[in-house]
C-alpha cells in the first residue's frame, strides 16, 4: 500500500488500488485501514476527518472513533469497517479481500 | 397519507399533510429525523424512497448535488408525498429531550420592522398564543409570494412568549430580503414551523460559554445571552464572545451586549473582531464595552481561547466556513470533546 514512513503518526492518508480507495491510518504502534467513507453519510473522510490523539473525527456531524479499534465514541452510531493490515520491510500491507462498503441504511437486507 | 420508517429494531409511522414536508411531519409527531438546517442546504435530512410516491420539492436545493438518485435518495426537508411512503434513514432515530417541544406550524403576522445597520433588519412575529422554545433555537419562515421556508434563530428569550423576534440579512436577489427589505411591507401573515435546532442552552448542564459568531449567527447567541442574563447565570459562569462583522457601519446589537457585559463585567467578554477595518473604541466608533479586534473571528477567537476547559461548551453561529473553520482547530488543538461543540451553520 504505502512505505510505514508516508502516513505520520496520528494522522491518515487515502490511497488508491486497483479502483479501490481506502484510507491509512497511522495509530502509534501500527497501521488501520478504513474505507474512504464516514458510515454516516458517505463524507469523504480524506477531507472531513479529524485525527487527533487517536480518535477520528467526521467534522460534518461530529461523528467519532478510536482509530485503533474502530469503535464509535460520542454521538457516533456505527463502528468503521477496518482491512487487516501488516507491516513488512517498511511497507504497510492491506489484504483486501472484497471492498468494504457501508450499507446506506441497516434494514435494507 | 402515512410515511413509514423502518428500522432494525423499531418502527415508525406517522401521518403527513398534502404539502406538508416529510421532516416537519416527522418531528411534529414527536419522531426525532435527522436535520440541521431544515431547508435544503445541509444534507443531514438524507433519506431514500423505498415505496410510494412523493414530489422531491425545491429543485435547486444547495443539498441535492450530493444525492444519488439511482438510490432514490431525498432530502426529508424537501420531499412532499403524494402517496403513502416508506423511506429508509440512514441514522439512528433517538427520542428528543424530555423538555424539547414539539414543533408545530404556527400562522403569525410579521410586523415592528426596524433597521439595525444599512442591510440587518430585525422584526416580529406574534403567534396567537404562547410557546417555548429553548435559546439558541430556530424557526423556520414563509412567506407571502416567495417559495419555501427560510431558517431564523430567534433573537429573544423567555420562558413562554408570543413574539419571536428575527433579524434577516439583505442578500441581493434574495427572494426572502428583498421581500423584508421592500419599503411597502407592512403587517403580513408568515406561516412557521418550529422551534428546531439542537444549538441549546440548558442552564442545569452548568457550562461556562465559549461563542463565536458571524454577522446574523449573533441572533441564537443574542437569546443565550439573555436567558442567562435573566436568571443571573453569569455569577458564577463565564461567557466569551466573538462576534465578527466586516466593518464599523455593519455592527449591530452593541448597546444590548454592552449592557450584558456591564451586568457581570467579571464572567462576560465581548469582543466585536471587524474583518475589513480597523475600528478603536472611542467616542466615533463608540463600541461601549465591547472589546475590539481586526481579523477573521475564528482565527482571533481561537487565539483567545486557552486549551483544557473541559467544562466549556462551543456555540459556533454563522456561515459554514466559518464554522466549519472553527471545528477542526477547536478539536485538534484545543481538544474540545465532539460533545461540547454546538453550531448552526446556515446558508
Amino acid at each position: 500500500m504505502c512505505a510505514t514512513d508516508a502516513v505520520a503518526e496520528d494522522s491518515m492518508k487515502r490511497f488508491d488500488v486497483e479502483g479501490i480507495a481506502i484510507l491509512v491510518a497511522n495509530v502509534g504502534d501500527g497501521f488501520r485501514a478504513y474505507p474512504p467513507v464516514c458510515p454516516h453519510m458517505e463524507e469523504f473522510l480524506e477531507n472531513s476527518g479529524i485525527c487527533a490523539g487517536g480518535v477520528l473525527t467526521c467534522d460534518r456531524h461530529l461523528w467519532q472513533w478510536d482509530m485503533k479499534t474502530g469503535e464509535p465514541q460520542g454521538p457516533a452510531e456505527k463502528p468503521l469497517l477496518m482491512y487487516d493490515t501488516k507491516e513488512e520491510d517498511g511497507q504497510v500491507m492491506v489484504l483486501i479481500e472484497q471492498e468494504l462498503e457501508y450499507e446506506f441504511d441497516d434494514d435494507d437486507d | 397519507m402515512k410515511i413509514e420508517i423502518e428500522k432494525k429494531d423499531q418502527s415508525f409511522v406517522f401521518e403527513v399533510m398534502q404539502g406538508e414536508k416529510i421532516l416537519y411531519a416527522g418531528l411534529r409527531a414527536g419522531i426525532s429525523l435527522p436535520y440541521e438546517c431544515a431547508t435544503g442546504t445541509c444534507g443531514s435530512c438524507k433519506a431514500r424512497l423505498k415505496e410510494g410516491d412523493l414530489q422531491s420539492g425545491w429543485p435547486d436545493a444547495p443539498a441535492r448535488k450530493n444525492l444519488k438518485t439511482e438510490r432514490q435518495e431525498l432530502l426529508m426537508c424537501q420531499a412532499e408525498a403524494t402517496s403513502d411512503c416508506r423511506i429508509g434513514v440512514p441514522a439512528a432515530i433517538k427520542p428528543f429531550r424530555q423538555d424539547d417541544l414539539k414543533p408545530q406550524h404556527i400562522k403569525g403576522i410579521s410586523s415592528n420592522w426596524r433597521l439595525l445597520t444599512h442591510d440587518v433588519m430585525q422584526f416580529d412575529v406574534t403567534l396567537p398564543d404562547a410557546i417555548s422554545f429553548h435559546a439558541g433555537q430556530f424557526f423556520v419562515v414563509k412567506t407571502p409570494g416567495v417559495e419555501g421556508f427560510r431558517a431564523y434563530s430567534m433573537v429573544n428569550y423567555a420562558p413562554e412568549t408570543n413574539v419571536l423576534e428575527f433579524i434577516i440579512k439583505k442578500k441581493p436577489g434574495g427572494g426572502f430580503s428583498e421581500w423584508v427589505f421592500d419599503d411597502k411591507r407592512g403587517k403580513d401573515l408568515v406561516e412557521i414551523f418550529g422551534p428546531l435546532g439542537r444549538a441549546t442552552f440548558h442552564p442545569d448542564e452548568n457550562h461556562d460559554l465559549f461563542m463565536i459568531a458571524g454577522g446574523s449567527g449573533i441572533a441564537g447567541l443574542m437569546s443565550i445571552l439573555q436567558h442567562g442574563s435573566e436568571i443571573d447565570y453569569f455569577s458564577d459562569h463565564q461567557a466569551t464572545v466573538f462576534f465578527g462583522v466586516r466593518t464599523r457601519k455593519d455592527a449591530f446589537f452593541v448597546d444590548q451586549l454592552s449592557a450584558i457585559k456591564r451586568k457581570f463585567p467579571d464572567n462576560i467578554h465581548v469582543n466585536i473582531i471587524f474583518s475589513d477595518e480597523q475600528v478603536t473604541n472611542g467616542a466615533a466608533s463608540d463600541l461601549g464595552a465591547l472589546q475590539p479586534g481586526f481579523g477573521m473571528v475564528h482565527e482571533a477567537a481561537l487565539a483567545g481561547i486557552a486549551p483544557g476547559t473541559a467544562n466549556t461548551m462551543a456555540y459556533l453561529a454563522g456561515p459554514p466556513p466559518m464554522v466549519d473553520a472553527c471545528i477542526r482547530p477547536l478539536i485538534m488543538d484545543l481538544k474540545f470533546g465532539a460533545n461540547m461543540i454546538r453550531y448552526d451553520k446556515f446558508g
